[in-house]
């Protein structure tokens, strides 16, 4: 067990290098960068001197090669560097927006976690009747419907139905649950609902998988109850599955809300990757891949660990 | 009874006048909550260019001049900081009164010491420091503070748009002796003498101001504090005012928006509109051919139906004014009759449109000529303006491409020369030609089309230096038609259009030609 976690926890420094080398190089390859889009403005009228000023002092003048020895050295030490675009520092560029973007991604996942085990067991338990067909079609219109169009209908609809609007400035939960609540439920719908849609048919699947079964079959010739089958034997195999998925939606959440924070102004990393790429951010938008990628690790990670658990063979291999 | 009938009538108009006169009585209290589409990178006016500047930070700072709030046409300069200013026969200098009792944030006493330090910090920066508008001072020869609420501009020859200048919304007062000690603090800091004192920025979501108790101007600011919310789409930004949490956008709105709020909110909204100083114009490559020959360039000005375009485009987009080189409604913009003199201004599209085709003809290009307009991926209004325009140059027999690029990709293009024919863009922080037409000089860098026309630079300097308002028309007027007529260096389209849907509960605020003005918010007050 400790050596298959050891190889797993040495795997992720390659994997965030090879993160760092491909993201430092590629925003390079996009036209334009900050210090023209900063000082390009509404008149259009900047000189060719100011442009090359401000690229020495922020260090774009230099070789790439530089740039990226310079900058990985920074992370090697967890030093981000600073925003090209406000000059404050990294971290603190990202700390109020993670602490929002983690939160909306818990409360995604728990809303989705909540509809997809019990519809997805019972889609399986009643396969082929009403029950199933509507867990299906529930399911697939998760799918179907992208969560930034369901949170424009949500907002047209709190607008439109009640004259209310979900606060447009994010509170900590510990300053105002409510406040709080009030702004981020609606989101966590959104996103939970199409989250849960994967989570559902996923469920599903491995439930009816599993409970064809021998061992399940054996129980029930044991007398056992179907409560105690379901529970004991069938659940804990179908949520290997599950758990990848669930795992995989959580870590992207992290990240990738990029439209939904946009629709429902959203001070999270969706935004501040959007506005890092308008304002062609290097050195931001490089913390915030590497943030996510290590999100991804990270969760991957954990991953592998519960696998161990839930599943002897692996940690035993 | 005929002797009460005189004051029964004066008693009766005061008595259906008592209301409205009320109503329009400024009321102290309340928070101005508004949305800023984008957001301060540094708070430090001098060295930035953006509006996401200046509407969330101006309200904490004072200008030595300010353009006057409740003039629409936001060209009537008045006093900030400065109580009076006189200006001497030659025109050469001006000295300025200050306010007395005027106190920075941190309590310390405002004088013409922190005057002369921002105006230096302007006009010529230490090293390492950025100031992006000292050209527009370049006939100032020297500052001085002989008292402690006086200042003195020495110019160096008469420069008619000077006291605009010092009007200039960016221009914000400093204090001297943190600028000694480093002239970078106010990128990270703010501490003015404004209405307004700060209170937190939390990036990418707020900015608070709190109403500064010791505020010079004695009854203002009327508001307790303001809130500005940044909000960068824009659907969530008319959600913000439809679902009133939010009672104000200070740049604009487009038309499909605004009809949309009123439909919403009825009289719970408020519209105000005026031509914008924004415009987008088509500059062409002059080293390129066949845009190196002044007929071609003059056949896509003709090609131009401008009024039923603004009748079509108005609906849409964030355009209006048929407009020459001037903001229509300001002082010195051409009347109608004479801009219809204009090619491509007439009011008979067919014989401009014949017009065209013959002086196209004349300069060998064939019919069908293909071509390529380089646009920027902005829905308003680059994009319905760059339907418009292919449209418009089809019907004279062109075969026009397309290209648009992305914000980022935009502005490089430009500057490389990297086109034939592209959208190009202005927009004034204050309407006065001095500002406005700086880019059409030769050895401008904005002039993209690298034009090279020694007449136009020389009817720049005169309007510029010309100190009768009826000569520098009569100038203007002529550099006008050589620009877009004669030489047809650029073909202007349409003069933006600034729409404001406001709730109504705001009061005090005047919309002006400028999205860069009128935002100190000291006169702004809410009703109940």
């Amino acid at each position: 067990m400790h050596t298959y976690l050891l190889k797993r926890l040495l795997l992720i420094f390659p994997t965030l290098f090879g993160v760092a080398v491909v993201t430092f190089l590629l925003i390079r390859i996009i036209p334009g960068d900050v210090v023209e889009l900063r000082y390009s403005g509404d008149r259009g009228a900047v000189s060719q001197q100011l442009l090359d000023q401000e690229r020495a002092r922020i260090g774009l003048d230099k070789p790439v090669w530089r740039q990226f020895a310079t900058w990985i050295w920074g992370v090697a030490r967890l030093d981000f560097g600073q925003s090209m675009w406000t000059g404050a520092p990294i971290w603190q560029e990202i700390k109020l927006r993670f602490a929002l973007s983690l939160q909306v991604a818990v409360m995604a996942t728990i809303v989705a976690v909540l509809l997809a085990i019990p519809l997805g067991v019972l889609a399986a338990l009643k396969q082929d009747t009403w029950i199933d067909y509507a867990v299906r079609v529930f399911s697939i219109a998760g799918l179907a419907m992208p969560s930034f169009w369901l949170g424009i209908v949500l907002i047209l609809m709190l607008l439109i139905v009640f004259q209310w609007l979900p606060p447009m400035v994010y509170t900590p939960f510990w300053v105002s649950p409510w406040q709080n609540l009030a702004q981020l439920i609606w989101p966590a719908l959104a996103v939970g609902y199409r989250y849960s849609a994967v989570a559902t048919r996923m469920t599903r699947s491995a439930m009816l998988e599993v409970l064809r079964e021998d061992y399940i079959r054996t129980a029930r010739a044991k007398g056992l109850m179907q409560k105690l089958v379901l529970s004991r034997h069938a659940l804990k195999n179908a949520m290997l599955p599950v758990l990848t998925v669930v795992a995989i939606e959580f870590a992207f959440l992290i990240g990738g809300l990029v439209v939904t924070e946009q629709v429902f102004n959203l001070n999270g990393i969706g935004l501040l990757f959007v506005q890092a790429v308008a304002h062609r951010d290097y050195t931001l938008l490089q913390a915030l891949v590497m943030l996510v990628a290590g999100a991804f690790i990270l969760v991957n990670f954990l991953m592998d660990v519960a696998y161990a658990w839930l599943d002897p063979r692996i940690r035993y291999r | 009874m005929r002797r009460w009938r005189g004051p029964f009538i004066a008693l009766l108009i005061l008595a259906l006048a008592l209301p409205v006169w009320a109503q329009e009585k400024p009321r102290s209290g309340g928070e101005l909550v508004f949305v800023v589409p984008s957001e301060p990178p540094s708070y430090d006016a001098h060295q930035e260019e953006t509006f996401g500047v200046i509407h969330p930070v101006a309200p904490h700072y004072s200008t030595l001049l300010r353009v006057d709030p409740l003039d629409k046409t936001g060209t009537k300069p008045v006093g900030d900081l400065a109580e009076s200013w006189t200006v001497s026969k030659d025109g050469l200098v001006y000295t300025f009164k200050l306010h007395k009792g005027v106190k920075f944030h941190d309590g310390s006493e405002m004088t013409s010491k922190d005057v002369k330090a921002s105006y230096d910090k302007i006009l010529s920066p230490p090293a390492g420091v950025k100031s992006l508008r000292a050209s527009a001072y370049a006939a100032v020869k020297e500052i001085e503070a002989p008292d402690a609420h006086t200042v003195r501009f020495t110019l160096k020859w008469p420069e008619s748009s000077l006291l605009l200048n010092l009007a200039s919304p960016w221009n914000w007062i400093y204090k001297a002796d943190i600028l000694a000690k480093d002239p970078q603090w106010y990128m990270k800091n703010v501490m003015g003498t404004g209405p307004f004192k700060f209170v937190e920025h939390v990036r990418g979501s707020h900015w608070v101001g709190k109403k500064n108790p010791d505020y010079w101007d004695k009854g203002k600011p009327y508001l307790d504090g303001y809130r500005a919310i940044f909000i960068s789409n824009s659907a969530a930004q008319v959600a913000a005012v439809r679902g009133e949490r939010a009672m104000i956008q200070f740049r604009s709105f487009s038309p499909p928006e605004r009809d949309s709020l009123v439909q919403a909110l009825g009289p719970k909204i408020t519209v105000q509109e005026s031509p914008w100083d924004c415009l987008n114009f088509v500059s062409m490559h002059h080293q390129k051919k066949p845009f190196d020959d002044k007929r071609v360039r003059r056949a896509l000005s003709l090609a131009l139906d401008r009024y039923e375009g603004s009748k079509a485009l108005s609906r849409i987009t964030l355009v209006k004014d048929v407009a020459g080189i001037i903001v229509p409604g300001t002082p010195y913009a051409t009347p109608p009759q004479e801009l219809e003199k204009l090619a491509g201004y007439g009011r008979d599209i067919n014989a401009n449109r014949a017009e065209a085709k013959r002086l196209l003809r004349e300069a060998g290009v064939p019919e069908g000529f293909a071509f390529t307009f380089k646009n920027r991926g902005i829905p308003h209004p680059y994009e319905p303006l760059g339907i418009w325009l292919i449209d418009q140059w089809r019907q004279i027999g062109l075969n026009v491409k397309q290209e648009i690029l992305e914000a980022s990709a935009y502005h490089p293009m430009l500057m490389r020369g990297d086109f034939e024919v592209a959208m190009d863009f202005q927009c004034g922080f204050i309407v006065e030609p001095d500002l406005d037409l700086g880019r059409f000089l030769s050895i401008s860098d904005a002039n993209y089309g690298k034009h090279k026309d020694t007449v136009i630079d020389d009817l720049y300097v005169r309007q510029a230096r010309a100190t009768d308002m009826e000569e520098r028309k009569r100038i203007l007027r002529t550099l006008e038609k050589r620009l877009l007529d004669d030489e047809a260096h650029v073909v202007y389209t349409l003069q933006w259009h600034r729409i404001i849907p406001h709730n109504s509960r705001v009061k005090g605020w005047t919309i002006t030609p400028s999205h860069y003005l009128n935002n100190q918010l000291d006169t702004v007050w809410l009703t109940e």
